[in-house]
């Protein structure tokens, strides 16, 4: 999430492999992050990541 | 006359337009004509107030509302400055060539006010203070250490600094680095907000004196929007680039990823002398308190005599005996030094000369001798007895010990004594005259002490513990005569650094304050900041707490004091047990920070007063002569206190000595009282000389024009700062028309009574006065926006109204707060009217299409965290273990075993699943894992909102916050109120179709019903109702500001005008059957709060459910799922009534039934049908008893106390 606003640094899952977490990050470009590595954004040094949304379709209840 | 207000800032604005406007061309059209149809509407024969009102709304959107966005889309560069007006105390719309009425417009001083101090301002200016000043003191004055071994060994602090915030990890970039952190990242991250401390120093290596910069020794954690926060100076479009919030007030830390505010403490002032009495003992006390020492010493008059007292001599000293070590030699000289010439007072005192010939005490010598006596020794001489110097033991006693706040030098004590003299003289006066004693809950007695204050206690209490523990260890290392290689202390020096930085850190985070030195232990100075509303927040910046014990059955400081007046808010007090214990700043208040005290000691001698040690008794309380006291010291005589105290003040009002020290005459004491020390609290009024305003029309008008700041109206000497003595001293008119040739001040707003949460209540002046104490505790409860960034948060627990509103009726404090910005509440219509039977007792209809349409919608968030521990044996916590996907409860978890963002969780849905080795032992490797998943407990359903990721600063450890959310309709049982102290819960959520109508077919949001307001009184509530319905009306927003506010007379005008009843009561038709109804209904609308308390959070019910351990009974509390308790006065009214089977069920049957074996013959329990005891199962019969009484019995079977159970046969008679 760039330290600062609004594109935010996100992670999805990719291998379902054990200890491997993998991490997107919305500021422009996908980096990911394995396992042992620093939880940084590579692109703007972020140490706040977070995930992305769903692409599952989702149904909300309008009331 | 909105238009007009272009001139005034011509510049950024044009310059804003081609960027910003484009995009909203359409919009700016129709802001424009929307500002000339006010223009050129016919003005209605108001008077100037509501001028001033309709002016407001005029220019306010286009002003405050404009900029920011367009500050947004604009370079960096200009942003600056454009930045700047919105910076700008604003006017509400008053253009330059407005008439300026100084009687109706010296308010304007007041936004001009808040820009430089005020609500929050004294505790950032505190804290200020502590980092450029007061770490330099303390450091300057245990500035040496030396080692017990080695005499050539030293160290000296040459400098203190605190460097910019940053992170752990970037400790050791240099001073140059300037860190990317935000506080928002602290916050996400559980990180300590601080800042590397760093010293000079110079020390002695061999035979070198080694100079060393920029040593840390420390991390200091860092206030928000103090001078060292990086939110300090930044406009909005900085602040958004940080995920903060323009709005929010600063003032907190953020210790361990929490918000913590050191709360104002408030104490009885140090340093005076104070006079009581108590039990026939009349005593006058003085605590003194400089950076070495804090000591209480007393002056007592027992029986007649006079003593001083004090805990480091053994035994009272007769009085006459310390002011003769003190060095006054003669009895006259004491005699005129403490009664002067007064001969009833001269008779009273006479007495404790018989003293003198009782112990043959008749010079310094003797009684030095006397005094070392009884000196208390602080700790043993080491080895063997020492042979103790009672003269020099007492002179040291006299000049560090007893009032070390009173200069005095080894050889002179004149000063002291004088000192001394004063205090018996003060308690003889007050035996003469009991009105004398003084009063401890006089607002001029008290000092606030903010959290720079508080910090540097903490922080000087760490730093001598630091210095100490390096002193240890190099000690250590010098006690050995031969070393190996040659000393360097800068080794010894790094170790300890921690200590302060984690001492430091851990007080905030508790809130205990345990100094040694001080022997202070207190807890629950730091709250966690409440960030329920944004109201809430900032109520809390201005909350002070008092010392004294909630138990106490004193009214005294409970009770609101006339002297608080304009200081203290009125209304703003929590109910119960903290009732008048715990307060809040009024809204026009400054706390002062230390000034310095040599310039006016300076100052006070050119003034023409003499010192005062220079004098005796005989010219000391001559008549008409009046002592000059400097922070409560006396150190100059005058013979003319008038004229020196109209000097005094002449040199503040130019801006000569700083504009916070304070001056006035007591006639009682024959005083001249100078102060300066920090924690009075202070309020600036207008200046008023010969009977005249100095701030005139000219001086509004520039400071409308930003030619001049609250500032210049300071060094000019138009308005000053005055504390609660000074204020006692001054002749105050409230309004410019009540002014005589005696008045010296004018008030510059009366609303300003009031603090920043009282001062949202609407016409409070027109309710009754607890309905506003009882609106203040609520608006902290209240719903709403909390800041720009609410949704850059997480916290744990977060409420937020879906559609806030601004409220219709506003005052001068909603604006100035900017409540207007970060509403916590929506403009209800009300109809008071009775309706069906579900609105007795409070409870409120709702329109069930206004609740549909999202009136008193919020959303609430919650945070999970999960901390993934790396363990000392390699292995660590995972999250992604393989999960099976098809059972239904992990439908929401992804891939690495979270749950996916944005989808919906029921009760018992998995959240994540933690994966947690099996050997965490230190030495083993793991191999196998433990998986864990942890589910949704609520039966609501919750929305996964955020999942952030982040590393722990030190250890690295991840940690996992899932935010969740949900959205919350009103329903039956939430509570709401309005600003006038009315709540009341949802008692029908009614269809829209059968509420009632007017002919406009209109319905109401809310219909309330009538009895609450004749017992209630609060008529502000009406009158905000009819000011709130001609604003809907004629476009405008109405004002209910306390003292003044739209007049009803004015309102109705306007509600005729447009066609409705004067007095604000509407015909209309009912909804259910299509009659008219039979009266005029009250209709319009009222600002409602939705509170937090909320039915969804509350409701429980439970048939079977778990049980707790050890009793079996079933488990206490919503969160447990625990069973609704049969208390002790339902079981006494069971016992009452004779319902035997009724009360077995449900204390026994229903709750923990047990079945036990028990021996009839020895009365002891068995077991299936055998006794142990006994050994047989002749006897044993099977009996239900409760599981706690059986555990009762055992428990006292095993302190050896044994329990026989008799049995008897229950129908014996029968058989």
């Amino acid at each position: 999430m760039c330290g600062n606003t609004s594109p935010e640094t996100k992670w999805v899952q990719e291998s379902p492999s054990k200890h491997f977490i993998g991490w997107v990050q919305g500021c422009e470009e996908v980096s990911k992050i394995r396992e042992g590595e620093p939880m940084r954004c590579k692109t703007c040094g972020s140490r706040v990541l977070y995930k992305m949304r769903t692409k599952r379709m989702v149904q909300f209840e309008a009331r | 006359m909105a238009g007009t207000t272009e001139p005034v800032r011509p510049k950024p604005k044009p310059k804003a337009a081609p960027r910003g406007a484009r995009s909203r061309a359409p919009a700016a059209p129709s802001k424009l004509s929307h500002v000339t149809t006010v223009d050129s509407q016919p003005e209605e024969a108001l008077p100037a107030e509501d001028v001033a009102m309709e002016d407001a709304e005029a220019s306010g959107p286009s002003k405050d509302h404009a900029s920011p966005e367009r500050s947004h889309r604009r370079k960096p560069a200009k942003v600056k400055e454009e930045f700047a007006a919105l910076l700008e105390p604003f006017y509400y719309g008053k253009a330059l060539h407005d008439p300026i009425n100084t009687a109706e417009d010296k308010w304007n001083l007041l936004p001009a006010f808040l820009k430089v101090k005020g609500l929050v301002k004294q505790h950032v200016d505190s804290y200020n203070h502590l980092m450029d000043l007061g770490l330099k003191e303390i450091v300057k004055a245990n500035k040496i250490v030396r080692s017990d071994f080695n005499p050539k060994f030293m160290l000296e602090y040459t400098d203190i600094r605190v460097d910019f915030p940053n992170r752990q990890d970037e400790e050791g970039m240099g001073s140059h680095h300037r860190s990317s952190i935000t506080p928002n990242e602290c916050r996400l991250r559980d990180m300590t907000y601080s800042a590397p401390v760093v010293v000079d120093v110079q020390y002695t290596r061999g035979n070198h004196l080694v100079k060393r910069n920029n040593i840390q020794i420390a991390r200091l954690p860092i206030m928000l929007k103090s001078n060292k926060c990086v939110l300090a100076g930044k406009n909005d479009r900085d602040m958004a680039y940080m995920d903060e919030c323009p709005l929010d007030p600063g003032g907190y830390f953020i210790v361990r990823g929490q918000e913590k505010v050191i709360l104002i403490q408030e104490q009885l002032n140090k340093n005076r002398v104070i006079v009581e009495s108590a039990k026939g003992i009349m005593q006058a006390s003085v605590t003194s308190s400089t950076h070495e020492r804090r000591t209480k010493s007393y002056v007592i008059q027992k029986k007649g005599l006079m003593y001083l007292r004090h805990n480091t001599l053994s035994e009272e000293v007769p009085i006459v005996f310390a002011l003769k070590a003190l060095g006054l030699r003669s009895d006259k000289e004491i005699l005129l030094m403490v009664a002067g010439d007064d001969s009833a007072y001269q008779d009273s005192f006479q007495v404790n000369f018989e003293a003198c010939s009782r112990e043959n005490i008749n010079c310094q010598e003797k009684a030095l001798e006397y005094i070392g006596h009884r000196v208390k020794l602080t700790k043993k001489p080491p080895g063997a007895y020492r042979i103790r110097n009672y003269h020099v033991e007492a002179i040291e006693c006299l000049s560090s010990v007893i009032l070390p706040h009173v200069g005095a030098t080894e050889s002179d004590f004149r000063a002291k004594a004088i000192y001394v003299a004063h205090m018996a003289r003060r308690v003889i006066m007050a035996v003469h005259d009991p009105s004398l004693v003084d009063d401890r809950d006089y607002v001029g007695n008290k000092r606030l002490e903010l959290s720079g204050q508080m910090m540097a206690l903490l922080f000087e209490d760490h730093f001598k513990r630091f210095n100490t523990d390096f002193k240890v260890s190099i000690d250590k290392v010098l006690k050995k005569q031969n070393r190996a290689q040659e000393f360097d202390a800068y080794t010894h020096f790094s170790v300890h650094k921690n200590h302060i930085t984690l001492g430091v850190e851990r007080a905030l985070a508790t809130g205990n304050w345990s100094l040694k030195r001080f022997k202070m232990e207190r807890a629950g100075v730091t709250h966690v900041l409440s960030r329920l509303s944004y109201i809430a927040a900032l109520g809390m910046m201005t909350r002070i707490s008092s010392q004294f014990e909630k138990t106490r059955k004193v009214s005294g400081p409970r009770a609101l004091q006339p002297s608080q007046f304009g200081m203290l808010c009125t209304s703003d007090t929590p109910e119960g047990e903290a009732c008048g214990l715990v307060k809040n700043l009024a809204l026009m208040t400054h706390v002062t920070t230390e000034g310095e005290e040599e310039p006016i000691r300076d100052c006070i001698a050119a003034l023409g007063a003499e010192d005062i040690c220079g004098h005796n008794g005989a010219s000391i309380h001559r008549e008409g002569m009046f002592s000059v006291y400097l922070n409560g010291t006396p150190i100059a005589i005058t013979d003319d206190p008038k004229g020196f105290l109209n000097n005094f003040r002449k040199l503040r009002r130019r801006g000569r000595i700083s504009e916070f020290t304070s001056i006035h005459i007591n006639q009682d004491y024959n005083a001249v009282h100078v102060a300066t020390d920090e924690g009075r609290i202070c309020r600036p009024l207008i200046v008023v000389e010969n009977g005249r305003s100095k701030v005139t029309s000219r001086y509004l008008q520039a400071l409308r024009k930003g030619t001049m700041q609250f500032e210049d109206f300071l060094t000019r000497g138009l308005v000053e700062y005055v504390d609660v003595n000074e204020e006692n001293d001054a002749h105050i008119a409230i309004y410019e028309r009540e002014m005589t040739k005696h008045t010296t001040h004018l008030e510059i707003e009366p609303f300003t009574i009031l603090g920043a949460v009282a001062g949202l209540i609407p016409y409070p002046h027109h309710n009754q006065s607890p309905r506003n104490t009882y609106q203040c505790a609520m608006g902290k409860q209240a719903i709403g926006a909390i800041g720009y960034n609410q949704f850059k948060r997480i916290d744990t627990l977060l409420y937020i109204m879906v559609y806030p509103q601004k409220p219709m009726v506003k005052t001068r404090t909603i604006e100035l707060v900017k409540y207007d910005k970060l509403p916590a509440g929506q403009a209800a219509t009300v109809a008071v009217m009775s309706y069906s039977g579900y609105d007795i007792e409070d409870a409120l209809i709702l329109n069930k299409s206004s609740v549909d349409r999202g009136f008193g919608r919020c959303q609430v968030f919650k945070k999970n965290a999960v901390l993934l521990k790396n363990y000392t044996n390699g292995s660590s916590d995972g999250l992604n273990g393989g999960f099976d996907q098809s059972v239904a409860a992990n439908h929401a978890l992804g891939i690495d075993g979270i749950a996916q963002v944005g989808t919906t969780l029921g009760q018992g849905d998995a959240m994540y699943i933690k994966n947690t080795p099996a050997d965490i032992a230190p030495g083993t490797v793991s191999t196998r894992s433990i998986d864990k998943p942890v589910k949704h407990k609520s039966p609501d359903p919750v929305i996964i909102d955020k999942v952030c990721v982040t590393e722990h600063e030190a250890s690295g450890a991840k940690t996992i916050k899932i935010l969740t959310r949900q959205t919350r309709r009103p329903e039956l049982g939430d509570k709401f109120s309005s600003r006038h102290g009315q709540k009341g819960v949802v008692g029908l959520i009614s269809p829209g179709e059968d509420m009632p109508f007017n002919d406009q077919g209109i319905n109401p949001d809310i219909i309330m019903n009538p009895h609450g307001f004749p017992s209630r009184m609060t008529v502000g509530k009406m009158m905000e109702l009819l000011a709130g319905k001609a604003g809907v009306l004629s476009g405008e927003f109405g004002y209910g500001t306390a003292f003044g506010g739209s007049k009803v007379e004015d309102m109705a005008d306007l509600l005729l005008k447009h066609g409705f009843s004067y007095s604000g009561k509407d015909y209309l038709t009912s909804g259910i059957t299509g009659e008219a109804l039979q009266f005029y209904v009250f209709f319009g609308p009222i600002y409602y709060q939705k509170l937090k308390h909320m039915v969804m959070d509350k409701m429980h019910s439970r048939a079977r459910g778990p049980r707790a351990i050890l009793t079996r009974q079933p488990t206490e509390g919503r969160a447990r799922d625990g069973g609704l308790r049969l208390g002790e006065m339902e079981r006494d009214c069971l016992i009452a009534y004779g319902a035997s089977q009724l009360l077995l069920e449900r204390l026994m049957i229903s709750s923990d039934a047990h079945n036990v074996d028990i021996c009839e013959k020895c009365g002891q329990m068995g077991y299936s049908g055998w006794c142990g005891v006994c050994g047989s199962e002749k006897h044993v019969r099977g009996l239900v008893m409760p599981y706690a009484a059986k555990l009762l019995i055992q428990e006292l079977g095993s302190m050896n106390v044994r329990v026989k159970v008799g049995l008897e046969d229950e129908f014996e008679g029968m058989m």
